[in-house]
């Protein structure tokens, strides 16, 4: 078997990132030269050392702790603890992408058959006047909602311009998604904007991105 | 001669009280040893257990909490205590980290594993109950006697107190980065791959901070040489 070479000089090398033969050959160098074996000595005791800092006590009273407080959590938030929005965020971001492709599709899709639909029956004078002021009243209401999730975003900005963390920068892929994804709702609305659907489903999105800021700011507390 | 290791007005005869264990790298005391079967029993197959976990918590089953807690509490209740300084503090931070898990979980992609995201999540609050601690300190003390670093509690009696209290102070006294590498390898026993992989870096960063660390550790606890023998 073939013995390593090494010189004084290699000591720190391995000490940062040494192979098991290297520290082997290290420890067969020091037995012969009294300066790396008081340097090998003073290494291995920090780590020695280290497990005076390790102190696994009992602390009988810190799970029912953290179960109460897991268990009113869970029951004061259990929309945003649902089963969807878990299911959506266990998905890669390719898939998340993908899938918001394909539901904005068949929302584009359904959305032209029904407005076809709609065009062939022409409605009556007091349908209209009614369907109107319905459509103003959404609208209105839309936007007093779009306007309070831009204070929320406006508020989450600083974070997410700088993720500190991974999930401020998994939050931050999720909202642009979201952002993407209402953009085309909006553009489909816009081309329909009776169709009931789509404002279904952009509010949906809305509420999704409202969660989601409301998350990111609670973190932040 | 015998070497005298001092900090702080503190003489440690360092060879009498640490020569006695000598440990080899890759013989380091591993935190599963120190726990009780249940972590063992974890690690038989720790993919199939750490992704049977997160799926568990992510079905909002509070008894797949306890399992995590059962597991790995008491390790991140220490690292918690060596980042924060006292007990008390260390539990709230582990039950903000529960907390913060339960909301979370939606974001859990599995990029990393469930108890790497985990203890990121705890470092985390840990520094954020710092900062918020010296906000505090910053509006009720003298604004000189602000300090970010954890004033340590006592803590039961252990086989070298005094040594544990220096290397507490010269642990204090590292960089961020360096405190966090340091007590999550060489205390809480985890691999540079998962704590590269907790604090974002690369291993190669881990291991050279690692190294940077404990160079800075043994500076602090050693007193200088007498000795002036150069390298071979």
């Amino acid at each position: 078997m073939n013995v390593m070479s090494i010189t004084c000089h290699d000591r720190d090398r391995i000490f940062e990132n040494g192979t098991p033969a290297e520290w082997a050959a290290l420890a067969s160098h020091a037995s012969s030269c009294q300066e790396c074996a008081e340097e090998l000595r003073a290494w291995k005791s920090i780590s020695t050392a280290a497990q005076e800092m390790r102190e696994y006590a009992e602390a009988p009273a810190l799970w029912p702790r953290i179960e109460r407080a897991l268990a009113a959590q869970a029951q004061a938030n259990p929309r945003r603890l649902n089963r969807w929005n878990w299911s959506w965020n266990f998905l890669p971001i390719a898939w998340q992408a993908a899938a918001a492709g394909a539901f904005v599709l068949v929302l584009a899709v359904s959305g032209g058959l029904l407005y076809r639909y709609e065009i062939r029956t022409p409605p009556t004078a007091d349908a209209h006047f009614l369907k109107n002021r319905a459509l103003a009243n959404v609208e209105r209401t839309e936007s007093a909602y779009i306007e309070a999730i831009d204070k929320l975003a406006a508020e989450a900005k600083p974070q997410l311009d700088a993720p500190a963390t991974a999930l401020l920068a998994n939050y931050k892929e999720k909202l642009l998604l979201l952002d993407s994804a209402i953009d085309d709702l909006r553009t489909q609305a816009g081309l329909n904007p009776s169709n009931a659907h789509l404002r279904y489903q952009l509010l949906a999105m809305y509420q999704e991105k409202q969660h989601t800021l409301e998350e990111i700011l609670e973190d932040q507390r | 001669m015998e070497q005298v290791m001092g900090t702080m007005g503190l003489a440690l005869p360092w060879q009498s009280k640490l020569s006695a264990v000598q440990r080899e790298r890759g013989t380091r005391v591993e935190p599963s040893q120190h726990l009780a079967g249940n972590a063992t029993q974890a690690a038989a197959n720790p993919g199939t257990e750490d992704a049977a976990l997160a799926a568990a918590c992510l079905s909002g089953d509070l008894s797949a909490y306890e399992r995590l807690y059962s597991l790995h509490g008491a390790r991140m209740k220490n690292l918690a205590r060596n980042l924060l300084g006292t007990s008390a503090d260390a539990e709230d931070a582990v039950q903000d980290t529960f907390l913060k898990i339960q909301r979370s979980i939606a974001g859990f992609r599995g990029q990393s594993s469930f108890v790497t995201w985990t203890f990121r999540i705890l470092i985390n609050t840990c520094y954020d109950a710092r900062r918020s601690r010296l906000r505090k300190k910053e509006h009720t003390i003298e604004p000189s006697e602000t300090d970010d670093s954890p004033r340590p509690e006592p803590r039961a009696p252990g086989s070298h107190p005094s040594l544990r209290m220096a290397l507490e102070r010269a642990v204090a006294a590292l960089t961020k980065q360096q405190r966090d590498v340091f007590l999550l390898y060489e205390v809480e026993g985890f691999h540079h791959a998962e704590i590269a992989a907790m604090l974002e870096i690369t291993e190669t960063a881990c291991k050279n901070t690692l190294f940077q660390a404990k160079r800075h550790l043994r500076q602090s606890l050693e007193p200088p040489r007498s000795s002036a023998a150069g390298p071979r």
